[in-house]
């Protein structure tokens, strides 16, 4: 096993894992926002997102084969369609559940439901818009070995070659980066969430 | 050829039949083990409430990591099959048991736990004939999510020649035969669908006798 191909592999699923969650936050957060505005949609998405939450994800991988084929592309729907739900429910619920009285006094000074969104739920719903996008950069991780079996490329079909012919060293070769990828996704997160959270508000919920 | 047709044929070609057993068989056994460990723990942090930091610190380190990274890293220990797939069920699903146990056997209110001082129950007596009675929709809901990791684990023992319903999925990956990733993809999916249902069924049953 040369460094350099476990480097290249490394980056195939770092641009895998990031490419899948970016597209994911960039529709989620749009539709999490239509939410606030539409009950029905919004009890339609998190009842799905549930229900979708329970298939395993070998599953979902397979299923894209017959819809898109195989390759980069059918890997990255494969890794969307587990984490957009995450995403939207965490941000809707973030949004929703702002405490009453701040939103009725944002009512009070005239604020439009706009602006009390802007201003109001969104910033309040920063801990809860994390924990969603750490959870869906966590699962998109997980995933993003799984696809190499329909040729995403990565570190994942380093595993799966070490599969083959059990060879340990290129198992542990394929799967440690993929720990440690893990545990700084969510060391950075954690310490990303400190620093955006508004500090008045991180003061006050420390009860 | 029919879609039905279709079904029965994959069904028979891949033993879908057996391939189930397979995989309720590693299920049920992961899912024993995780109740059994989970929950003890859970009672043993309870009583022993230092070491609950250092438990959840681990616990939540060990739950990002990948589910195919830990499941093969344990190849080399438990060789290939059943083992090191349930192996790796149980280590996913002790978090959630194991921090709803404790979550639910601390939820139990001042007052309730007054009452059962003031009737002479002895602290054991408490924590067995109160505490876990009155934390048993939590232990419920934290089973529930130990059930919907270990379906997902379970399904990747195919790779590892666990068996179960993964290994029809990877064989139709690897021959390209839409007909058998679809009916065995959506076949698994259905199963784990419908077991999350039961467990929600069962879980607000416990919810509305509290």
């Amino acid at each position: 096993m040369i460094p350099a191909d476990i480097g290249n592999a490394t980056m195939e699923h770092l641009i895998l894992t990031y490419g899948a969650l970016f597209v994911s936050c960039i529709i989620s957060f749009p539709l999490a926002l239509i939410s606030m505005y539409n009950k029905r949609l919004a009890m339609g998405i998190i009842t799905f997102a549930n229900l979708l939450q329970a298939i395993p994800s070998f599953a979902v991988v397979a299923i894209v084969v017959p819809l898109m084929g195989i390759g980069f592309e059918p890997a990255i729907l494969a890794i969307m369609l587990r984490t957009l739900l995450p995403i939207i429910k965490n941000t809707y619920i973030g949004m929703n559940e702002v405490d009453r009285s701040i939103v009725e006094s944002a009512e009070g000074i005239g604020l439009t439901k706009w602006q009390i969104i802007r201003k109001i739920r969104i910033p309040n719903a920063y801990p809860a818009i994390f924990a969603g996008v750490k959870f869906a950069a966590i699962l998109a991780n997980s995933i993003a070995i799984l696809t190499a079996i329909i040729g995403s490329g990565g570190l994942g079909s380093i595993i799966f070659e070490g599969l083959s012919n059990l060879n340990t060293d290129k198992i542990l070769a394929g799967s440690l980066p993929t720990i440690g990828i893990a545990i700084l996704i969510d060391v950075s997160f954690t310490l990303m969430e400190k620093m955006l959270t508004p500090s008045i508000y991180g003061k006050k919920r420390k009860k | 050829m029919g879609f039905v047709d279709a079904i029965s044929v994959v069904w028979e070609n891949q033993d879908l039949t057996i391939r189930t057993i397979e995989h309720l068989y590693m299920f049920g056994a992961a899912m024993l083990g995780a109740s059994l460990i989970g929950i003890t723990l859970g009672i043993a942090i309870y009583r022993h409430k230092k070491f609950a930091t250092i438990l959840f610190n681990l616990l939540n380190i060990s739950e990002t990591i990948p589910t195919l990274a830990l499941l093969v890293i344990l190849l080399p220990i438990f060789g290939l099959g059943a083992r090191p797939t349930i192996i790796t069920c149980i280590i996913y699903s002790i978090l959630p048991i194991t921090r709803n146990t404790f979550a639910g056997l601390t939820s139990v209110s001042d007052e309730q736990i007054f009452v059962a001082e003031s009737i002479g129950l002895s602290e054991r007596d408490i924590l067995f004939k109160i505490r876990f009675p009155i934390a048993l929709p939590m232990i419920a809901g934290g089973l529930r999510i130990a059930l919907v990791f270990t379906m997902g684990v379970v399904t990747l023992g195919g790779l590892v020649a666990a068996g179960g319903l993964g290994a029809p999925i990877q064989t139709g990956i690897q021959l390209y035969d839409k007909n058998i990733i679809i009916v065995s993809g959506l076949w698994v999916g259905f199963l784990a669908v419908a077991l999350d249902g039961v467990a929600g069924f069962i879980e607000g049953r416990l919810e509305v006798r509290k």
